[in-house]
């Protein structure tokens, strides 16, 4: 009995001292080795380039620091969401993490960032402002590791069988998707699930706002668009469900299962982020992109997004840490993300070799397409009931028939709502 | 005298014996002990714990994972005054009430087949089982590329009976029916397991006279078999009710609550409240209503059970 006592006792210890030991944020000696945790969505074990370029990097980043070890978990943008906020509470965020750019303000209310290092600020060559990444207090809490913004896709193939030409405007877009639609193909590809947190539509709102020069939040961060210039979004979301040029399913749709049918030659158009650009030349050749069509402003300037790289609040190793995020958004690293057809975010990126070679035309051409049309966007920190509201809103719009100030207001609302 | 008092002499000779039977007895009580506290200790951690922090942070102000300052009931009038909670409430039953009327039977009838079935007994279980060795997220994603109305078998076999695709999450009412079938269809074996430990149960004796007396196999279900299962066709409901009003993961990997809110079940919807919308106090209000809900089906279920075996 005295034996099974202890052997309980034992069991009770240790297993206490696990739960301790896993609960217990990562510490580390003065001058010591180092390791990092670090939550990016991209997997770097996938055989694609972006995942391939992050392999490199990181790599490339140990061997040049023997002291920082990078513990690298692939974490996708829905758990981050989920995980974030709760690790930050528990004292337990990962030292570096990857954010949407959009997303950043809310992260940073939810108290998920530490205040980037003094040292930040001596990183001047950004190519975009970074004054779009503080948090409430104002301090600056991300960089952008990588830029990108919306472009209209559209199958050659497809447009050539119905003998229409590329639209310039939102109102072609309807023309040429209806007849697309007559044919047979899905006209114009968008989703309105909010499974992958309403990725398509809310990337598509986005720039649209910017297009029509909207503004999406009033100062004190409550959604306040609901105008005449933001109604045309919802009308043309309207008019292409009058026209039946919307996928069957553009309810339960999703970002990629619009990718995939424009990677398949089903759907004939959509308005996705130029981070597609590389992966669908590479998988149909018939797929084009050009300029976002214009809107009754005749602006065709969408918004800068794309992700950025911030401190955990709480980290204990915040300088390795930015010592890492500098390398990551450096000109090396920078160039090696090129090659995945990401676009770097730091002038002396553009300046090293690869970006003088025929490799580097498509990056190159994103990166001008990027500068020339988008312009970065303030956010506040409820973007994930905005993107959520616009789903529904989406899915009541088809379901519901309603009209495009409907679908606005009901977008509205529920990014208002608690 | 006192050698005649048979009491005495029963107390005189017993007393060595019966003070080492009440020391082993006390021992014994003690070591009660050893088994109730753990349980005890786990049972306030793990339930009664989070039970009265649930209710705590419903009645505060909550920004994140931060908890404020007391906001009393408020929690709980925003919750009641919301003009989509009985939709919600109406949902949590037709799901979970839908998924149970097609476990149940299917659960056991598998049990009574998998019971008579001499040949291919193991294979055959296995087969049966196969739902619930899938985690909840691999049954939803399996489900959803097989539905799926680009690329899934569904749509291909549907298309080439010259039907349309399968578009099943793209309408309120058959998404609701989809993630009903699909959460029947994982949880079904976990009926058909307690059911066939039930049927093992039976005597085998009241099945031969029945047999003696004429009666078939229709008088042999509802005379023998139903009612030695009533205790575990209860038991069954209460389990698989509690899986289906907590269920998150099936709908969350393949609807989320959509579309337009029409497969969101109070489980679900505390999930989004919590994750979608970071909102701890309005997901505390519906989990603690949850839990209400929870309580009056198991009472509901509890009732038919036979009073001699409480």
């Amino acid at each position: 009995m005295i034996k099974k006592r202890w052997g309980l006792a034992l069991v009770t210890a240790v297993s206490v001292s696990l739960a301790l030991s896993g609960c217990s944020p990562s510490t580390s000696e003065p001058g010591g080795p180092v390791t990092l945790s670090y939550w990016d969505f991209l997997d770097p074990s996938q055989d694609n380039p972006r995942s391939k370029a992050l392999k490199e990097n990181v790599a490339n980043f140990e061997a040049a620091n023997p002291d920082i070890k990078i513990n690298l978990s692939v974490v996708s943008l829905g758990d981050m969401l989920n995980r974030l906020p709760q690790s930050a509470a528990a004292g337990q965020a990962p030292d570096v993490f990857k954010m949407f750019t959009p997303l950043v303000p809310q992260m940073a209310s939810a108290g998920v960032y530490s205040p980037l290092p003094d040292a930040a600020s001596e990183v001047t060559d950004w190519l975009r402002p970074t004054d779009t990444f503080a948090g409430p207090d104002g301090k600056q809490v991300a960089v952008p590791y990588e830029y990108r913004t919306c472009a209209l896709y559209y199958n050659e193939k497809i447009l050539s069988q119905i003998g229409a030409t590329v639209p310039t405007t939102y109102e072609e877009v309807v023309d040429v998707a209806q007849k697309a639609a007559a044919a047979g193909f899905t006209g114009f590809g968008t989703g309105f699930s909010d499974t992958d947190n309403s990725a398509i539509i809310s990337t598509f709102f986005n720039c649209f706002m910017t297009q029509v020069d909207q503004d999406i939040w009033t100062e004190d961060g409550q959604a306040d668009f609901a105008t005449q210039k933001a109604e045309e979004f919802g009308n043309f979301l309207a008019k292409l469900r009058d026209a039946k040029a919307l996928g069957s399913n553009v309810v339960s749709d999703t970002y990629g299962t619009v990718a995939d049918g424009m990677a398949s030659g089903t759907v004939a158009m959509s308005v996705m982020g130029t981070e597609r650009i590389v992966s669908f030349a590479s998988q149909n050749p018939d797929i084009k992109w050009t300029a976002l069509p214009k809107a009754s402003t005749g602006d065709t300037t969408g918004t800068t997004i794309g992700w950025t790289l911030g401190i955990g609040s709480g980290s204990k190793n915040t300088e390795a840490a930015w010592k890492f995020i500098e390398y990551m958004t450096g000109p090396e690293a920078g160039a090696k993300m090129a090659t995945g057809g990401e676009v770097p975010t730091r002038a002396a990126t553009y300046e090293q070799p690869f970006f003088s070679t025929p490799e580097a035309k498509t990056v190159n051409d994103i990166a001008a397409y990027v500068k020339s049309n988008s312009e970065p966007r303030t956010y506040s920190n409820n973007w994930t009931s905005l993107a959520t509201g616009l789903s529904q809103a989406g899915q009541r719009l088809t379901l519901n028939n309603l009209s495009g100030s409907e679908f606005i207001r009901s977008a509205q609302d529920a990014a208002n709502k608690k | 005298m006192s050698t005649n008092n048979p009491t005495r002499t029963s107390y005189e000779t017993a007393t060595p014996s019966t003070g080492i039977q009440a020391f082993r007895r006390a021992r014994k009580d003690r070591m009660v002990w050893v088994y109730v506290v753990p349980v005890t200790a786990v049972f306030l951690f793990v339930f009664v714990g989070p039970l009265i922090y649930t209710a705590w942070t419903a009645l505060h102000e909550t920004s994140y994972y931060q908890i404020g300052k007391f906001s009393g009931l408020n929690s709980f009038a925003e919750l009641f005054s919301d003009s989509e909670l009985p939709a919600r409430i109406w949902t949590t039953l037709v799901f979970s009430l839908g998924a149970l009327v097609i476990a149940l039977p299917a659960g056991l009838l598998s049990a009574i087949v998998l019971n008579n079935l001499h040949r291919f007994k193991r294979s055959v279980r296995s087969l049966f089982l196969l739902p619930w060795l899938f985690s909840q997220a691999t049954a939803g994603t399996i489900w959803l590329w097989f539905l799926n109305p680009n690329y899934g078998p569904a749509s291909a076999i549907t298309q080439a009976l010259g039907f349309g695709p399968t578009d099943v999450f793209s309408s309120p009412n058959s998404a609701l029916v989809a993630v009903t079938l699909m959460t029947a269809w994982w949880s079904y074996p976990q009926a058909m397991l307690l059911f066939l430990g039930a049927l093992q149960t039976v005597p085998v004796e009241l099945y031969e006279s029945l047999k003696v007396d004429g009666g078939g196999i229709r008088h042999a279900f509802l005379n023998v078999t139903l009612p030695h299962l009533r205790n575990t066709i209860v038991s069954v409901v209460i389990v698989l009710l509690m899986l289906y009003v907590q269920m998150v993961t099936i709908i969350l990997v393949t609807t989320r609550g959509g579309p337009i809110g029409s497969t969101e079940t109070l489980s679900m919807r505390v999930y989004n409240q919590m994750f979608d919308r970071f909102d701890l106090s309005g997901a505390s209000a519906t989990a603690i209503l949850l839990f209400a809900v929870n309580i009056v089906l198991t009472l509901v279920a509890i009732r038919f059970r036979r009073k001699e075996s409480l």
